[in-house]
């Protein structure tokens, strides 16, 4: 057995600590949703709870809306995800195999979304979305969160579509495909990962985006979950445990989709890297 | 083909969705911002064209200096502390042989899939000045060193900044690590055999070979401190008093609660200015550090 060198304890310290910090603030988090007041203040802040108390995610599912509020974020995600998947992969396609003048800037003009930050147009995007009739519906929040979404899903398909073979259009061309078939049924199963990976990508966001929302949603019932906590907030801070239980309840999907499909994720990160810099 | 590829029903067909819906909802609205902020606007009327009053008046206001001075310190420590942490653990995940080295990836990356509104409630309860988690801690081992994290004037910011960057870590994380996978291993095993150690392979062949993820990180967590709000907003709303006000929370608040949009969309235009600013100063030191190099 070799003896550790310096920098291999050090590295191990540093992810052993480094992992109790990442981690604890979220067990921390799950453990209290199964505590009671008394529990999370007084007697037991840190440790396990001493029963399992799942009447803290029974009262928040059913006293305090939070069914609405996990309906509305799957709602808005997952039309957010589909409508951004199609119109990229559209607009994509040609700007990068069909020819036509002017498809250049055509293309550098959606890709330009990538540097206009949401913050900085938060107030024209109100009027927008008042003037377009969109306030008190969900599309009041699907169609800017896919506005803000296509520019970095075009870029990437781009990415794709450019070192595609010309023989796919060509072969399926010969045997009589017009353009909508060629690409509906040769082309866009080519990119499959690229889909399952800007799905992903895109869900996260549209599940946990909060400043849009924050002024474009004022019904209640139209609320999503980063709303819905805040809400939580004003109403009854004095139940700690359901809001607790309110809390693991929007991060459980996000966090199942990141363990399931980690690797996934993390390579939607870093393409994400190479189109910005 | 070149019927095939010149298909003009096809063309509109493909690009007229996203390009009006990007006109709309992404570039008009930046024009607006721009064009507006000239105008005094109260949101609702047409609004009096009044040149660059706004901006001098912006000049003229202290809350934007403060604004801006929490944006610079709200980016500086999310960069150093993201930066490095996030260095060393994946120059520690990629080297270390370790069972298990995936759950590391995991439990480093899972607060970035969190919604901040999650992660800001999170920390306003370990914040907490009687009941947090931390003072209690401190209890715990017997230390005194009791504090009113996010009521202090002077310390707010600095409490906010550590939430970002406690969730954000991840994400350079991520992309290191991945930069670092990219490097081929052969590098390594030529400098181990040219007698070098692993801190100075990694200094030597790692680090350069990673300046554009570098550049990135760098872009996103500076760009991520001047657009700072959503931390500002659950855990202080701006305070105490004004002592956490960002750029964007200064264009909120005049907006939306002052009723003065004018005045918010010139701060919105700075927001804009500041970022492209930074994304371009920042490209061009990247540059000319790899100029110099190939010289």
């Amino acid at each position: 057995m070799k003896k550790l060198s310096f920098s291999q304890i050090f590295f191990r310290i540093f992810l052993w600590g480094y992992a109790f910090i990442s981690l604890y603030p979220l067990v921390w988090m799950l453990l209290y949703s199964f505590k009671n007041n008394e529990e999370i203040f007084v007697s037991n802040p840190f440790g396990f709870p001493k029963t399992l108390r799942f009447e803290n995610y029974i009262n928040a599912w059913s006293q305090y809306d939070v069914p609405v509020y996990f309906l509305n974020s799957v709602i808005v995600a997952s039309a957010t995800v589909v409508i951004t998947i199609v119109l990229a992969m559209m607009f994509a396609y040609a700007t990068s195999r069909m020819k036509w003048r002017g498809r250049n800037f055509a293309r550098t003009f959606v890709a330009l979304g990538m540097f206009i930050p949401v913050q900085a147009v938060l107030i024209p995007v109100t009027r927008v979305v008042q003037d377009l009739g969109l306030s008190g519906s969900h599309w009041a929040l699907i169609v800017p969160y896919t506005a803000f979404n296509l520019a970095f899903a075009t870029l990437v398909f781009y990415g794709f579509f450019v070192g595609l073979p010309v023989e796919l259009e060509e072969a399926a061309c010969i045997d009589g495909a017009n353009i909508f078939q060629t690409f509906f049924f040769v082309i866009v199963p080519t990119v499959k990962p690229a889909i399952a990976t800007l799905g992903i990508f895109t869900f996260l966001n549209a599940w946990n985006e909060f400043i849009l929302a924050n002024v474009l949603v004022l019904d209640k019932s139209l609320k999503t979950l980063p709303l819905g906590i805040l809400f939580f907030q004003g109403q009854f801070t004095t139940d700690w445990g359901a809001m607790g239980a309110t809390m693991v309840i929007a991060s459980l999907p996000t966090v199942l989709v990141y363990t399931i499909f980690s690797n996934q994720v993390e390579k939607a990160v870093t393409i994400g890297g190479a189109v910005k810099g | 083909m070149k019927k095939y590829y010149g298909n003009k029903l096809a063309i509109a067909v493909f690009t007229l969705p996203a390009l009006s819906l990007f006109s709309i909802m992404v570039f008009y609205p930046i024009i607006q911002v721009f064009y507006k902020s000239f105008f005094k606007w109260n949101g609702l009327s047409a609004g009096t064209f009044i040149g660059i009053d706004n901006y001098l008046r912006l000049f003229d206001d202290k809350l934007f200096y403060l604004s801006n001075k929490n944006g610079f310190i709200f980016a500086a420590v999310i960069t150093v502390f993201q930066i490095s942490v996030a260095t060393i653990l994946a120059l520690a995940v990629s080297s270390v042989k370790l069972r298990g080295r995936n759950v590391f990836r995991i439990v480093y990356f899972i607060p970035v899939v969190l919604s901040v509104t999650v992660v800001s409630q999170l920390w306003l309860s370990i914040y907490n000045a009687d009941t947090g988690l931390l003072n209690k801690f401190f209890e715990l081992i017997g230390s005194s060193y009791r504090q009113n994290w996010l009521s202090d004037r002077n310390k707010a910011i600095f409490a906010i900044a550590v939430v970002n960057a406690w969730q954000w870590m991840g994400y350079q994380f991520a992309l290191i690590l991945a930069g670092i996978k990219s490097i081929p291993t052969s590098y390594y095993e030529a400098a181990q055999i040219d007698g070098a150690s692993p801190v100075q392979a990694h200094m030597k062949i790692t680090m350069p070979l990673l300046a554009e993820t570098y550049k990135f990180c760098l872009l996103i967590s500076v760009t991520g401190g001047i657009k700072a709000f959503t931390e500002m907003f659950i855990m202080t709303s701006g305070g105490p008093g004004n002592s956490s006000y960002t750029l964007t929370y200064m264009m909120y608040s005049s907006a939306f609660r002052s009723g003065e949009f004018g005045y918010g969309l010139a701060a919105a235009t700075i927001l804009v200015l500041e970022c492209l600013i930074a994304i371009l100063v920042i490209n061009r030191v990247f540059k000319t550090e790899n100029t110099s190099e190939g010289a």
